[in-house]
């Protein structure tokens, strides 16, 4: 048995015996977070302004709260470019306040941005940013003093990259970088380009089929934050050059390193088993590739969780409009079998074109919740929105766990549920310090929203901020809960890093244990709700 | 340079090589070459239906093996990829001849026998061994993995027999 060595951010609201369902206002405005986030132009004419762009919750100054970091795109007007718009940094003031601090960090790109990952680049212990672009991607170093610089010699994938993910793919200790591409397309394509698919009797955007993929790249760290390229040599190779979008990185076959699974538009999906730093892909014989009838599917986003408390990591897929999300459930030995049905996942996704997404536990009543980010990439949906099941603007989607079968209860779940946007990317976390989980939102050409978590009788909670550690399993008498690492996922976005336990009333627990990658186990006994814990190994 | 580009030049070179200045009859010499870019030509779709069958092949007897060493899981999944025709490194390139307009069954994907660019499986036959695939992983003894495999191999043989 060992102590906690750190405990910070003590919250002790009155402690509730079960939970409510969640509920949820969105404070993005009065927080100050106002900038809009621009994809081309208003009709949409090329499948580049279908990506929206992607956030992250992120402490890049190390005072223990969550700043929000925002991609910005650009607008266009006709074929000319109408505004570039820059990457802003808000800084979290507490008291539910954000300030814009980009000029101030040296930040504010103004290229077309896609996404982000965070990570230690350079090993100085300082969380870094890498912003995926439509161009050249870029990595900021942060200098420990608010500000961040360019890299001089970025990783880059070159052309509409989309997520990306830090991890330490062969246990050096260093953060090696993936990063996925969607299509190869140039600007005066993008700029030129007139709708030409008819889509339900309109002219709407084409592709990807028909379009170049853009393949996947793996930069593999050689230390001090000088990264080579060795996407090949590492078996992490886009074989089919498919149109990558989300992307995870999660222990998913129980060996304690970090396996790779990318979710592709329009094609399987990949999934990349880490044996020592070596991959292999395995997507279509894991099940995880394809829905249960053997059909490709649209994959945008992704998120991964332990659904049942078995130690093994299920994978969330989102899907294309008329076409379901999609659960996986891990059977152990990198085999899933798709759950979607017996869930009754697949009648509240059917009608929603979806986006960012998680597997968390909102309520915190003891068992993951679902929530995904819809939004339409044809603005022309909103002229056959009652044919197809809704247009460009798509309410959000809310899915509780009610005794293993999810239950939609977005209409109960208070007004942040019924902000209706076209939204793409989805932060996870808790910004406001209560221990519940809060959600950052972007939205095309608008400003993003913010969801605070407001459920009036929520269960207890436990935040556990253990860098580098693979999982964490709660106990309590016969309750048990597991989290695990999972790096990038949702969709272009950035969640809390920090392990989030509901735990429904339990106001102690028995017993907390937690893993490293080398099967170093740190064990805490009578460990108490409601705390945020800082775990060093 | 291109392979269908140097092709290109040898067949210009040997009609400017063998044209008369009165051009009453093709040239023999083209006549053959014509003749023999055919054959290669039909034969392309020969050799891409052995090799899927080849690989194919490879799943089946992959998948028998394991069975016999009683590692039902890995045989599910190869079982799996015969159903996919493949991995996603054979998916990658069965999306880039569809792409360049390559379609081994043309006729069969307008009907909805095949999936687009599929050689060999047909969606019927796919949606079968994806059956028993799952029923393999999920079968509890070997009574349920003996009748997933008898219904997999059925298909299969039928499938490379065909």
């Amino acid at each position: 048995m060992q102590r906690l060595i750190v405990w910070v951010a003590v919250t002790i609201p009155a402690i509730a015996s079960g939970s409510s369902l969640p509920y949820f206002v969105d404070i993005a405005a009065e927080a100050g977070i106002v900038a809009p986030t621009w994809c081309g132009r208003d009709d949409k004419p090329h499948i580049m302004e279908s990506n929206g762009t992607g956030l992250g919750l992120v402490d890049y100054d190390s005072d223990g709260d969550l700043d929000l970091y925002l991609v910005n795109g650009w607008r266009l007007d006709g074929e000319e470019i109408a505004e570039r718009g820059r990457d802003v940094l808000y800084r979290n003031e507490g008291q539910g306040q954000f300030l814009d601090v980009t000029e101030a960090a040296g930040l504010g790109s103004d290229a077309w941005g896609s996404g982000m990952a965070t990570g230690d680049a350079n090993g100085d212990g300082l969380v870094d940013l890498f912003v995926t672009n439509f161009g050249t991607d870029v990595l900021y170093l942060n200098q420990g003093d608010g500000t961040f610089e360019e890299h001089p010699d970025s990783p880059n994938l070159e052309g509409w990259s989309a997520a990306a993910v830090f991890f330490d793919s062969d246990g050096d200790g260093d953060e090696d970088l993936f990063v996925g591409g969607y299509i190869e397309c140039t600007l005066e394509e993008v700029l030129m380009e007139k709708p030409s698919l008819v889509w339900e009797g309109i002219d709407v955007m084409k592709g990807p089929f028909g379009l170049e993929g853009l393949g996947n790249k793996f930069f593999r760290n050689q230390g001090g934050g000088h990264f080579e390229e060795a996407t090949v040599e590492a078996g992490l190779e886009d074989v089919g050059l498919f149109y990558t979008f989300g992307i995870l990185a999660a222990d998913l076959d129980g060996d304690l390193d970090l396996d790779i699974y990318a979710a592709n538009d329009s094609n399987p999906n990949y999934l990349y088993s880490n044996d020592g730093g070596l991959f292999q892909e395995v997507g279509l014989w894991s099940g995880a590739a394809l829905d249960e009838g053997g059909a490709a599917q649209a994959g945008m986003g992704l998120a991964a969780g332990d659904v049942e408390s078995d130690g093994l990591v299920d994978l969330l897929v989102t899907n294309f409009q008329q076409d379901m999300s999609t659960l996986y459930r891990n059977l152990g030995d990198m085999i899933f079998e798709d759950v979607t049905r017996s869930v009754q996942l697949g009648r509240p996704t059917f009608s929603r074109l979806s986006w960012g997404t998680t597997l968390s536990d909102l309520d915190q009543d003891g068992d993951l919740d679902i929530f995904v980010a819809n939004g339409h990439i044809y603005p022309q949906a909103d002229l056959v929105a009652d044919k197809v099941g809704g247009g460009f603007r798509q309410p959000n989607l809310l899915l509780v766990d009610q005794g293993g079968t999810l239950v939609d209860v977005s209409a109960e779940a208070g007004p942040g549920l019924a902000v209706e946007e076209a939204s793409h990317g989805l932060a996870v976390g808790d910004i406001d310090f209560d221990g519940d989980l809060d959600m950052a939102i972007s939205n095309v050409d608008e400003p993003p929203t913010l969801l605070r978590n407001d459920t009036k009788e929520p269960g207890t909670y436990l935040l556990v901020d253990a860098p580098l550690a693979m999982r964490a399993e709660a106990v309590q008498g016969d309750d048990k809960w597991i989290r695990h690492r999972v790096i990038g996922g949702s969709f272009l976005s950035v969640n809390d890093p920090r392990l989030h336990f509901g735990l429904g009333g339990k106001r102690q627990l028995d017993s907390l244990t937690l893993v490293w990658p080398d099967g170093f186990q740190r064990r805490f006994l009578d460990v108490p709700a409601n705390h945020a814990l800082k775990i060093e190994r | 340079m291109k392979p269908n580009l140097k092709l290109f030049l040898v067949l210009v070179a040997v009609a400017l090589i063998a044209m008369p200045s009165v051009a009453q009859k093709t040239p023999s010499s083209m006549v053959a070459a014509y003749d023999s870019l055919a054959t290669i030509i039909l034969s392309v779709p020969q050799a891409e239906e052995a090799l899927v069958r080849a690989m194919l092949d490879g799943h089946f007897h992959g998948a028998k093996a394991l069975m016999k060493q009683g590692m039902y899981d890995r045989a599910a999944a190869e079982m799996a990829l015969f159903a996919n025709e493949g991995d996603n490194a054979v998916a990658g390139i069965r999306k880039r001849l569809v792409e360049g307009g390559h379609h081994h069954n043309a006729a069969g994907e307008e009907q909805g026998i095949y999936e687009e660019g599929y050689v060999l499986v047909t969606r019927e036959a796919k949606k079968k061994m994806l059956a028993s695939s799952t029923a393999m992983r999920q079968a509890k003894d070997d009574v349920a993995r003996e009748a997933a495999w008898k219904e997999f191999a059925a298909v299969a043989e039928e499938t490379l027999a065909e």
